[in-house]
């Protein structure tokens, strides 16, 4: 990086002071006023502002990559701003909705809200809007991050579709992409869940396999979840006490040793999340 | 993937233990510095090519000392890059001085102190003969120490000091004035091997330090067990055991293990190539000329002229023309 290698006589900026403004972050000495003019004018604040607000949402492990990549990405949609083809607005969704862990809810909305505006920005003359091939096609992007079995996808992409020349409200745009990504760390679980009960060998007993998905299935069966003592029963339910009585009782019962491979597991455990998501209208 | 305590921490501060912050203003005091090319570069690519190298640990080039020790990952890039630069030295086997060492440190760090330098060489020669020879990875190692964990010893050697004269090491202040660190420094070095501190009590000290410091500290796990290995031990001592640990070389990552410190793949290819060039160039002259040259009267050896040394060549020609014919003067004579 050619800046870098000049040497700097200045001397650095003070650290740790607090969240950055402009003036202070300037190297001190020369006329404050005209750097701060400077930065506020070329519009420097406002970024530096938003890219940190960025790095608070998200709260990323390595905040550094991250902003490499947050600025790289200004630069790409700022160098595609006036084409605005389709697959580079859908890039930039993509990156949007990842930028935060779902579970951090504040940020994630943010995100797809940010998501959603830049799909909906087409063309000056046309209303703005998102139809159901692009919400689609964002949703398989989304689920082509994971393990993901292909079947399970489609099996959960035909619940939240919409057609392809429908307008897609932002709710369910919202639900859909948080479906995805709630599959995605279901799949995951479900696959650290399978090493624990396959010891390591490859192979896990079939009964034991059976009696855990039927567990989970007990849990996550009956009711709707509208009801927050529900989500209390279904944690009871997956217990070590329950659960490992399950298990324990398979074991006994099992008599000639009859396997389920990975794959089997997964579809299984999938299929049990699946059937829980409320298709949409 | 997540963890939670960073998602729980404040936002001040969350960015000031990553750092952020000190790498935001540093980028935008760059940005203001090179203010005049920005308006064809672009404002958010300056951000992305500072951000990609600080990422890759290229942002430490050149840049000054007070920078370049700012931060942890500041602190590993340059020794890394100390490293990469310099190690054709430690190839070579080279042995240079600690004022030696200190200007190839200067090449990549202008105002890079002098007394750091000195203060990792004193780790390798254990005393104040500093004008001894060093090999470069002995050297690299106590550099690394020093410069990387530079705040937690100078609070080890304040320790170290109270412990030597029966102080409560609990009631040490950290040192922050260049005479304290001066004192501190001095006086372990006057101590005679024979004595030293009880390793178990100084670990115990360094222990609690290590939960208070708010700098790197190597981790104490690594620090117990070099101190656990002997009863008594000097401060040199300690320093000289932290700077051959091959753990705390590991969890501190900047460098490879002592090992793999001279390899160096695409270096060798390239020197590989350049050697080979040099004796498929050489072997058509040796064989030819230099056994030509032993053996035979010097006047001949022109004719056996090399191609790409036709300068070096046709002065030898004059030279030897000149001489001929100052013989066949003489001879005439």
């Amino acid at each position: 990086m050619a800046t870098c290698e000049k040497r700097r006589s200045a001397p650095a900026p003070a650290t740790g002071s607090g969240l950055v403004e402009p003036v202070r972050a300037g190297v001190g000495g020369r006329e404050p006023e005209s750097e701060a003019e400077f930065l506020l004018q070329a519009g420097v604040t406002s970024m530096v502002r938003e890219a940190l607000l960025k790095v608070l949402e998200a709260r990323p492990e390595e905040p550094v990559s991250f902003l490499a990549s947050y600025f790289e990405k200004l630069v790409l949609s700022g160098a595609a701003g006036d084409r605005h083809g389709q697959q580079q607005r859908l890039a930039r969704a993509l990156w949007y909705v990842r930028l935060a862990h779902h579970s951090h809810r504040t940020a994630f909305n943010n995100n797809v809200s940010m998501a959603y505006e830049c799909l909906s920005a087409r063309g000056r003359r046309k209303k703005p809007g998102v139809n159901g091939k692009i919400y689609s096609e964002l949703l398989k992007k989304i689920c082509q991050d994971g393990e993901v079995p292909e079947e399970v996808v489609s099996s959960l992409l035909r619940k939240i579709q919409c057609r392809d020349h429908e307008a897609v409200p932002f709710d369910v745009f919202r639900y859909g992409v948080l479906s995805c990504f709630v599959l995605l760390e279901f799949v995951a679980k479900a696959d650290t869940l399978y090493d624990v009960l396959d010891d390591g060998s490859g192979v896990a007993d079939k009964r034991v396999c059976q009696a855990v998905l039927g567990t989970l299935e007990d849990a996550l069966g009956a009711s709707d979840f509208s009801v927050p003592i529900r989500y209390l029963e279904a944690g009871s339910k997956l217990g070590p006490d329950c659960l490992a009585l399950a298990m324990d009782k398979a074991l006994l019962e099992r008599k000639i040793c009859s396997s389920m491979n990975r794959e089997e597991f997964l579809t299984k455990a999938t299929a049990l999340f699946i059937a829980k998501v409320k298709p949409i209208d | 993937m997540l963890s939670p305590e960073r998602l729980s921490l404040p936002g001040p501060e969350y960015l000031a233990q990553r750092h952020v912050l000190t790498y935001m203003e540093d980028a935008v005091s760059q940005l203001l510095e090179n203010r005049e090319d920005i308006s064809q570069y672009g404002i958010a690519r300056f951000f992305t090519e500072y951000f990609n190298s600080v990422r890759q640990g290229t942002h430490i080039l050149f840049r000054e000392f007070s920078f370049i020790q700012a931060t942890p990952h500041n602190r590993a890039s340059f020794l890394r890059t100390f490293w990469r630069c310099f190690r054709a030295v430690g190839k070579n086997g080279d042995l240079l001085t600690a004022k030696e060492y200190h200007c190839l440190l200067q090449l990549l760090c202008p105002d890079f102190p002098v007394e750091l330098t000195q203060k990792a060489a004193r780790i390798v020669l254990m005393d104040d003969a500093m004008d001894c020879l060093m090999s470069f990875s002995d050297f690299l190692f106590a550099f690394q120490i020093q410069f990387y964990y530079s705040e937690f010893l100078e609070s080890a050697a304040a320790i170290y000091q109270d412990l030597l004269t029966g102080k409560n090491p609990n009631t040490v202040i950290v040192p922050t004035s260049s005479s304290g660190q001066h004192r501190s420094r001095q006086a372990p070095s006057e101590c005679s091997p024979l004595d030293g501190v009880e390793a178990s009590l100084f670990y115990h000290c360094l222990e609690s330090l290590c939960d208070r410091s708010k700098y790197s500290c190597p981790p104490s796990a690594l620090v117990k067990e070099v101190l656990s290995s002997v009863q008594r031990l000097t401060f040199y001592g300690f320093l000289m055991a932290l700077a051959k640990h091959h753990g705390i070389n590991r969890a501190l990552g900047a460098l490879p293990d002592k090992g793999d410190l001279l390899l160096d793949p695409p270096m060798d290819q390239e020197l590989e190539k350049l050697l080979s060039q040099v004796s498929g160039l050489s072997i058509s002259t040796p064989a030819g000329s230099s056994g030509d040259i032993a053996n035979l009267p010097t006047r001949t050896s022109p004719r056996i002229s090399s191609p790409w040394k036709p300068l070096h060549h046709r002065q030898k020609v004059d030279t030897e023309s000149d001489g001929s014919t100052d013989e066949t003067e003489s001879s005439e004579n």
